[in-house]
């Protein structure tokens, strides 16, 4: 069906959010490269690694955004289905770009505009959507989902090559031995930061949608869901990277996250045609 | 566009040229799978392809009901058919990876069982509560008798709706879907842990001696890629089917042939990148 549902327009254009969604995205991932350039062979640095959390809550940002232009027009499958193609697609194509050590982030994002070019072409053509936002809401959404799991992958281990995301190091009895198990894929750390990125990803628009959208309610609640999540990756991170870098990525996801959540609040508050807060528990009496 | 002059839903027409361009993409993509890795390489695609093909076409027998049957306006289970079609496959494949040891066709097997079980045990959870928590019976909008049973639908259904709860072949419908993605589902997981044990010690540098070590890291990219295949094959579909489809008697089930080609060209794309990940170079 091409019809477009929503008539609300206004807000910053959805390419200025493309924009600067996708340059910050990169440069937060080429940040988390420092590590890599001030290691050396005896001290391994993971400091930097709360760049990667920061380039998820960006892509995440772009990614809500790209959703609401395609879910506008109603596809009748739901909004969380494009989360999931968009996570789908984006696995396949993050993984085989780790293999390409430093040029990783650029491969992921060209790899996935292909499958996403294609997948769009497919719904579009052979299943006969003709919904004029789909073939670039899809290639987006792919990229998205590629750079979103690569900025876990960093948040996580401090890296994003094929060798970090597989191998991992286990301490025992003092002796420091190499182990696949311990490590982001054999771990199989993945598998949550998929639904992590892809529920973060789905959940503002299918929030927010309706006659009362708001741009700027929504972005911000997709900023939530980013910290939400990059607050569990850094639990997770504890794991693979060292305590004081992991500490620094958990202590700005907490920040981000009580920042943006009272900025949320806020603004439902300004956009809520009455308000009355009515407590988590009630206080009884009489009982 | 304004609602009036746009057409109506995707409906059900073929467009002839994109299928050709569809089937032809998929060719190219095995010829380039042939290309930089013959035998294995290739084999696993092809596996990948039939996997997926599967899934889309299984998704289409899913009684996928919606909001409208969550409120008992509409035949079916009340969620989305991307929903449905991951859940079914997915519970098949954790049967079938727990037989991946067992070969092939036992492992494809279970997880056909799998997901054909999740689906009935839903279908069947589905109906209690249709029946006894809202009090409505089981009768299909689309057909006026029971394919299977013959029993007669009209006296049943509700004025203002389209059928509610899951008549008989709805039932069977699912249960034959789950099946079907269930089985695809494990068939491109077996598929490419088998290629994974193969070629990940060569590509890792892992000596002969410690390839078992390699065992997580296959397992573990073999199911990222599964699950990823599967959710693209899903999407997919569930855009092939635009919101609701009451089972194999529904008219949009004659749209299958597109989600079949779709989901060709789809899995030749993320299988072949999936084969490259363990192509040195």
């Amino acid at each position: 069906m091409s019809v477009k549902v929503e008539v609300i327009e206004g807000g910053i254009p959805h390419n200025t959010i493309l924009a600067a969604g996708l340059v910050s995205t990169l440069v937060c991932l080429y940040l988390t490269y420092l590590n890599v350039i001030l290691s050396t062979p005896t001290n391994s640095v993971t400091l930097f690694s709360f760049f990667g959390g920061l380039a998820v809550v960006a892509a995440l940002i772009w990614g809500s955004h790209t959703i609401k232009v395609l879910c506008s027009y109603g596809i009748g499958t739901g909004v969380p289905s494009a989360g999931m193609i968009a996570f789908g697609s984006g696995v396949i194509a993050m993984l085989l770009a780790t293999r390409f050590g430093m040029l990783a982030p650029v491969v992921a994002l060209v790899l996935a505009a292909v499958i996403g070019f294609v997948l769009g072409y497919v719904s579009n053509n052979i299943l006969n959507m003709k919904i004029p936002a789909m073939v670039q809401a899809l290639t987006e959404m792919a990229i998205v989902g590629a750079l979103t799991l690569m900025g876990f992958a960093a948040l996580i281990t401090g890296g994003f090559t094929f060798k970090g995301l597989t191998t991992g190091s286990i301490s025992m009895m003092g002796l420091t031995l190499p182990s696949y198990q311990q490590s982001f894929l054999g771990g199989c750390l993945i598998a949550v930061a998929f639904l992590l990125g892809a529920i973060a990803i789905q959940h503002p628009f299918n929030a927010c949608l309706g006659p009362g959208w708001k741009q700027d309610r929504m972005l911000m609640l997709t900023a939530e869901c980013g910290f939400l999540s990059m607050i569990v990756a850094a639990i997770m991170s504890f794991a693979l990277i060292n305590t004081l870098s992991a500490l620094i990525a958990l202590i700005v996801a907490i920040i981000g996250w009580i920042y943006t959540y009272s900025q949320y609040m806020e603004m439902s508050k300004r956009d809520a045609a009455s308000w009355l807060d009515s407590k988590p528990i009630p206080d009884v009496e009489g009982h | 566009m304004s609602a009036v002059a746009a057409k109506p839903a995707a409906g059900g027409a073929m467009n002839p040229t994109a299928m050709a361009v569809g089937v032809v993409m998929t060719l190219i993509l095995l010829g380039v799978c042939y290309a930089v890795s013959p035998g294995l390489g290739l084999m696993t695609l092809i596996g990948v392809i039939i996997g997926g093909v599967l899934i889309g076409f299984g998704t289409h027998f899913v009684p996928v009901g919606g909001a409208p049957a969550a409120m008992g306006q509409a035949p079916g289970i009340a969620t989305g058919v991307a929903m449905l079609a991951a859940g079914a496959g997915l519970a098949g494949l954790f049967g079938g990876a727990w037989a991946a040891e067992q070969g092939m066709v036992i492992a494809v097997v279970t997880g056909g069982v799998g997901g054909g079980l999740m689906m009935a045990i839903t279908c069947m959870m589905v109906n209690f509560i249709y029946v006894f928590g809202m009090g409505i019976p089981s009768a299909s909008g689309k057909v006026a008798n029971d394919p299977i049973t013959g029993d007669s639908q009209a006296e049943y259904k509700s004025q203002g709706t389209e059928g509610h709860g899951l008549p008989f072949i709805s039932f069977i419908g699912g249960v034959i879907g789950g099946a079907l993605g269930g089985a695809g589902g494990t068939l491109i997981y077996i598929q490419l842990l088998t290629l994974y044990e193969e070629m990940l010690p060569g590509v890792m540098n892992v000596p002969a001696t410690q390839a078992a070590q390699v065992m997580p890291i296959a397992v573990s990219a073999a199911g990222m890629f599964a699950v990823g295949l599967f959710l693209v094959n899903a999407v997919l579909t569930a855009y092939n089917i635009t919101g609701t489809i009451e089972g194999p008697h529904d008219p949009k089930f004659s749209r299958w042939p597109r989600s079949v080609v779709a989901s060709a060209v789809a899995s030749a794309l993320c299988g072949l990148v999936a084969v490259l990940i363990v192509v040195p170079f």
